[in-house]
């Protein structure tokens, strides 16, 4: 029998959407939904059609605008912000600069022909050393968050502990929680600022996209179809961490490059033992707590370099 | 001969009424492979192919079809390739030089029109039609007062859809700026790759020197102009990043050389450069040949070549194959990316003109200036 509140992951809402289905499917509890969706930055009050689709009351916590508010009104905490933001975006960059000698050389051994039992020691050093330099990003991310995490949130600042409790009253009002997409560094950052990360464990999550992403221990970011070409799949920072052991890539039908086994392979294998799960378009995974319950048409990437359906153990 | 005139042709001349089906249902200029076929109908003493390509003949002399008032000039033309052209029709001894009677696509430029060629596997790029989805940006006029050039100036500014003012922005000077909007679907082309978050929403200086062929040739006013009054004037006007790597300078041709001069005389100011098909011409010893309106470029260029330093971080080139200026952008690319430049250089089969650099804008902009689609999920 599984246990712990229900975590509902859907893929992107668009083109066409199945939220309304999975969540009649999912028997999600009856009652007001609080619904972040500071992923999309300005547009994050056009809700209305979230509301039609859902069909229950929904309270839109406004995350986005809320940040805006401190900001205006504290210029000290808006000038830490940016610079947090500036140094993080920094040690972004000089990750990427380390990153992409070891992937290729990673991608190369791969590919290499020869003695099997060389090539395999070769690789698996390769992917050891992109393992160990993915950690210490994540090790570095969080350390350059931690000061800044800690002073935002002591409730010093009157406008923002105001916010701190109000976002808190209405979360523990609701029977859920639902989290749209969009950009994953803005809703990952405004929902630090408000700790909403600590009123998640115990309710029912419904998120799609960047909303599954952030849900997750890791945040990895990637696409291979971007106007430059092909880009190393990225280790962004840490997740929430309530669904250990999985990493979310929405849209990959369109973003992964699917026939490239080399790459799949690499992607799989770098970041094993967590599952690289995708949602796309029409999927809809249930867990209870951790424990995977339904897989929709999620699938995963295996060693090998394939992407298979996903099954439930 | 091409096989369609082949198949007309099979029986011997056609008749007038075969002719015009033939006509009503070809396609032109009749491309098979890498053979393209001009056609023209008419009566004419000669009929020429003008499409001021480096490596072809400047007239391409078309053949009568026997016994019919066709005429025919074949080329090959590589895969992917466009190129602009006009006939040259001689009739009653007067020269006529016209666009292609048979064919609709036309370029437009400052000085009229010109016939296209898409060769066999071009395709225009979707991101270069407007599109429904897109939400459209404004453009608005502001008038600086410029010291350097001692008048009031006008500038159209392209402001972003959903521009606000509490957010920053990256900012890009483009020369010739009004050219680029008519005839290379500038605006089209920043609201697409902005919706689709391949640049990030940005302000557009666009600036039209009432002279460019002096101002953009090289001309320290032009760079100070940029540098010391647009810049401050626009940086006073609306929430720019204040970074060299948010602000970047763009233009073609002389724009090419303009961008390139103002970076050069204000080092560590602008952080990008977009330069498509730039004349640089210069002169390793003894005179150029371009003539005396190049005087300037290749004092400046000479110079340049002597002493580059680093006018931008990062910098995307584009050429075409078929423009004279390849040998000149080719040798400027080791140069630049000895000092150190990150550097994106783009050879192209197509010329000088506004399609090629409206056709390489999606490629220029976005590694310039990445979008947020690497951080979006929708």
């Amino acid at each position: 029998m599984s246990e712990g509140p229900g975590r509902l992951l859907l893929g992107p809402q668009r083109p066409t959407h199945n939220l309304a289905e999975a969540i009649v499917d999912a028997g999600l509890p009856e009652g007001k939904m609080a619904t972040i969706s500071a992923g999309w930055q300005e547009a994050e009050n056009d809700i209305d059609d979230l509301r039609e689709i859902v069909g229950r009351p929904l309270v839109d916590l406004g995350i986005y605008n809320r940040a805006d508010e401190v900001f205006r009104a504290d210029e000290d905490l808006a000038r830490r912000y940016r610079s947090r933001q500036d140094r993080l975006k920094e040690q972004q960059r000089l990750y990427r600069l380390r990153l992409k000698q070891l992937a290729i050389a990673a991608r190369q051994t791969i590919r290499a022909e020869g003695d099997p039992e060389l090539i395999a020691a070769e690789q698996r050093h390769a992917i050891a050393q992109l393992r160990a330099l993915d950690r210490h990003h994540l090790h570095r991310t969080e350390s350059l968050q931690k000061p800044f995490g800690d002073a935002f949130n002591t409730g010093n600042n009157e406008l923002l502990a105001r916010h701190h409790r109000e976002i808190g009253e209405i979360i523990n009002g609701c029977s859920a929680v639902m989290i749209t997409g969009g950009n994953i560094m803005v809703l990952l950052n405004r929902m630090r600022l408000f700790g909403v990360q600590r009123l998640l464990a115990s309710k029912y999550l419904v998120a799609w996209s960047a909303g599954a992403m952030v849900l997750a221990e890791r945040i990895v970011l990637f696409h291979d179809r971007t106007p430059q070409g092909r880009r190393d799949a990225e280790v962004f920072g840490a997740g929430f961490g309530l669904i250990p052991g999985c990493i979310f890539l929405p849209d990959a039908a369109h973003r992964l490059r699917e026939g490239e086994r080399s790459r799949i392979e690499l992607m799989s294998r770098r970041f094993s033992p967590d599952e690289c799960i995708t949602l796309d378009n029409g999927t809809a995974l249930e867990f209870a707590g951790d424990t995977l319950l339904k897989t929709g048409t999620a699938r995963r990437l295996t060693d090998d370099g394939r992407i298979v359906r996903l099954k439930v153990a | 001969m091409n096989p369609s005139l082949r198949r007309l042709f099979r029986k011997g001349a056609p008749d007038t009424a075969q002719i015009d089906a033939f006509i009503q249902n070809s396609d032109f200029p009749l491309v098979d492979g890498s053979d393209v076929t001009f056609v023209y109908r008419g009566p004419a003493e000669s009929v020429n192919l003008r499409c001021w390509i480096s490596g072809l003949d400047t007239a391409q002399p078309f053949q009568p079809l026997s016994d019919t008032d066709l005429w025919a000039a074949t080329i090959d033309l590589p895969r992917g390739s466009r190129i602009e052209y006009k006939f040259e029709v001689v009739a009653n001894g007067q020269h006529h030089l016209i666009l292609d009677p048979l064919n609709d696509v036309l370029a437009r430029d400052p000085f009229g029109a010109n016939s296209v060629c898409q060769g066999h596997g071009y395709e225009r790029p979707g991101w270069t039609f407007e599109s429904e989805e897109a939400r459209t940006g404004d453009v608005e006029t502001v008038r600086v007062d410029s010291r350097a050039f001692r008048e009031s100036r006008e500038v159209q500014i392209y402001i972003p859809a959903r521009f606000r003012r509490n957010r920053q922005y990256s900012v890009l000077f483009v020369h010739d700026g009004v050219d680029y909007l008519n005839f290379a679907s500038l605006k089209t082309v920043l609201d697409n790759l902005i919706h689709a978050l391949e640049i990030p929403q940005m302000i557009v200086a666009l600036t039209q020197s009432p002279d460019r062929l002096r101002e953009y040739a090289g001309d320290d006013r032009h760079a100070s102009f940029l540098a010391e009054d647009l810049l401050p004037a626009l940086s006073e006007k609306y929430p720019l990043i204040d970074s060299p790597g948010a602000r970047g300078v763009m233009g073609a041709s002389f724009g090419g050389v303009a961008s390139l001069h103002a970076a050069w005389r204000f080092p560590g100011l602008f952080g990008n450069l977009l330069l498509q098909s730039g004349s640089y011409a210069f002169s390793d010893i003894g005179r150029h040949q371009r003539g005396p309106v190049f005087d300037p470029v290749v004092r400046f260029m000479n110079e340049f070549r002597e002493y580059p330093g680093i006018p931008a971080e990062r910098i995307y080139m584009s050429c075409g194959i078929y423009e004279s200026l390849i040998y000149e952008n080719r040798s400027l690319v080791p140069q630049l990316q000895a000092q150190g430049i990150e550097l994106r250089f783009e050879e192209v089969r197509d010329a000088h003109n506004w399609e090629n650099w409206r056709d390489r804008l999606r490629n220029g902009l976005s590694w310039l200036y990445p979008g947020p689609l690497w951080m979006v999920y929708e």
